[in-house]
């Protein structure tokens, strides 16, 4: 079952042609590699745009999230 | 002219998209249930089905059937937004769309000929582009009507792909049992067969007076039916979203059983909210109120009451439901608690007379704006400060766009 985090992290991403692609993540004290991301999809909260990305680092899976307002990154579940 | 029409249907559309974000889930018996903590099977994995697990069953009818079913909460921002991308790739062959729900939408591609091939081959472009766009695949029915286009996509599950050309239809009907038929349910399925009537064929041979006899009105389309006739169009999103609403509504499964009045009647207030919030939004306000409680037994029942006047805020809303359950008295713990609106109309209500309720609904002007800016329930009442926060689950009405998106 995943694990419930929600807190900033920093991410490495791709922004190529309208679409991003994140490739790499700070948690934890250690830089994960993201190997696949698997799925990724659009919530909103309030006016702010939200892209979730479901990561695979081949150990485990993540979500991880970017606020299009605020242009930060957050993770918000690990398993 | 010879109408081409595809429905296309999203195989285990809710447990594919589950596989798709976790790799670990991938060709393993897996479901998707309403909740975290309990609920009914909403969309069981292929490798689920095999061991006999299907769609309504509960928990543990689930782990029975199959012990080493995973189990994956319902996530529907994940699934609407996977229909949404699924809508975009349909409208580049037809701007003649109808989601018929989340996972299934029939396409108007009569004339699409010189542009995209024939419908055989427009199909299969269908589903290379689904698959390549979302790694999902999909069943699809191609015929000359919307009736026999869903036949053609049940017949073969999953990533399927039927023809049913019209000089081929009085021979797939033939021995096709009549509740094959979309519209056809267990009760139709009972009173045909009280007649004598299993297959389609049997249905459209069955002389049209004795259906009418029996059905009324119905009894005509069901001779359609037997004959595999259905003029119906398909009506894109478009125009279904001008469709006026008729109810708005929202439920909740609790995480636990509940007796405790004071619990259920915050529940009921959280869901006014909502429902309040959908309203305004669509410039309705409706004049009945229904509350809908369901047992921990799962008996299931809805009371409403009529009001004098049309309603939009989730506090007037709140205080009929509560009324209503206060009259109701449940006899039982709850399991699901429902509150809806009806008898909407648009851009009906005015400017209140009295002072408090302009008050009233200028601070609902002010939360609605500040919960626009920031999201749902950035500003709401004390009382919802330990709301419950589980997951919605999407009703069969959902729509990507329009009132029915929410």
């Amino acid at each position: 079952m995943p694990i419930e985090i929600d807190e900033p992290i920093n991410v490495g991403a791709v922004f190529s042609r309208g679409a991003i692609k994140p490739v790499w993540f700070s948690w934890n004290g250690r830089q994960i590699r993201i190997r696949e991301v698997t799925f990724s999809w659009k919530t909103q909260e309030g006016s702010a745009g939200l892209l979730h990305f479901s990561v695979a680092d081949g150990q485990g899976l993540y979500e991880i999230v970017y606020n299009m307002t605020t242009m930060g990154w957050r993770i918000l579940n690990a398993e | 002219m010879t109408r081409n029409i595809l429905h296309l249907d999203m195989n285990a559309f809710f447990a594919s998209v589950e596989q798709r974000a976790n790799p670990a889930l991938r060709g393993k018996p897996m479901a998707v249930i309403g909740s975290k903590h309990r609920g009914v099977i909403l969309s069981p994995s292929y490798e689920a089905r095999a061991f006999g697990v299907k769609t309504g069953m509960t928990y543990g009818e689930a782990k029975q059937a199959c012990p080493d079913i995973t189990m994956v909460p319902a996530d529907s921002a994940k699934y609407s937004h996977a229909c949404e991308t699924l809508m975009e790739v349909w409208k580049d062959f037809t701007p003649l769309v109808e989601m018929f729900s989340i996972d299934e939408a029939f396409l108007d591609v009569t004339g699409c000929d010189a542009l995209f091939g024939d419908p055989v081959r427009i199909a299969i472009r269908i589903k290379e582009r689904v698959w390549n766009e979302t790694r999902l695949t999909c069943s699809i029915g191609i015929g000359p009507n919307k009736l026999l286009a869903k036949l053609g996509s049940d017949m073969q599950k999953p990533d399927g792909l039927v023809l049913i050309s019209p000089d081929d239809v009085a021979d797939v009907l033939e021995d096709m049992p009549v509740k094959e038929i979309c519209g056809i349910g267990p009760n139709l399925t009972r009173h045909l067969a009280a007649m004598g009537i299993f297959t389609c064929g049997e249905l459209g041979r069955a002389p049209l007076q004795q259906l009418i006899t029996k059905f009324g009105i119905v009894g005509e389309r069901l001779h359609d039916m037997g004959l595999g006739r259905d003029d119906d169009p398909v009506i894109p999103l478009a125009i279904q979203d001008e469709e006026e609403a008729k109810s708005m509504g929202h439920s909740m499964t609790l995480d636990v059983d509940c007796s405790d009045i004071i619990m259920i009647e915050r529940h009921i207030l959280q869901l006014s909210e909502k429902v309040g919030r959908r309203l305004r939004r669509g410039s309705y306000s409706g004049r009945t109120v229904s509350l809908t409680l369901r047992y921990a037994d799962f008996h299931t029942f809805t009371k409403q009451r009529r009001l004098r006047h049309g309603v939009n805020h989730g506090l007037d809303i709140h205080a009929t439901a509560v009324a209503l359950l206060h009259e109701i008295q449940p006899k039982q713990a709850i399991r699901l608690v429902g509150v809806s609106v009806s008898g909407l109309e648009r851009n009906a209500t005015q400017m209140p007379l009295f002072e408090d309720e302009r008050k009233k609904k200028f601070i609902s002007e002010a939360m609605d704006d500040i919960n626009d800016q920031h999201g749902e329930f950035t500003v709401t009442w004390g009382t919802l400060a330990h709301r419950n926060h589980h997951e919605r689950i999407i009703s069969p009405a959902w729509r990507p766009t329009g009132d029915r998106q929410y």
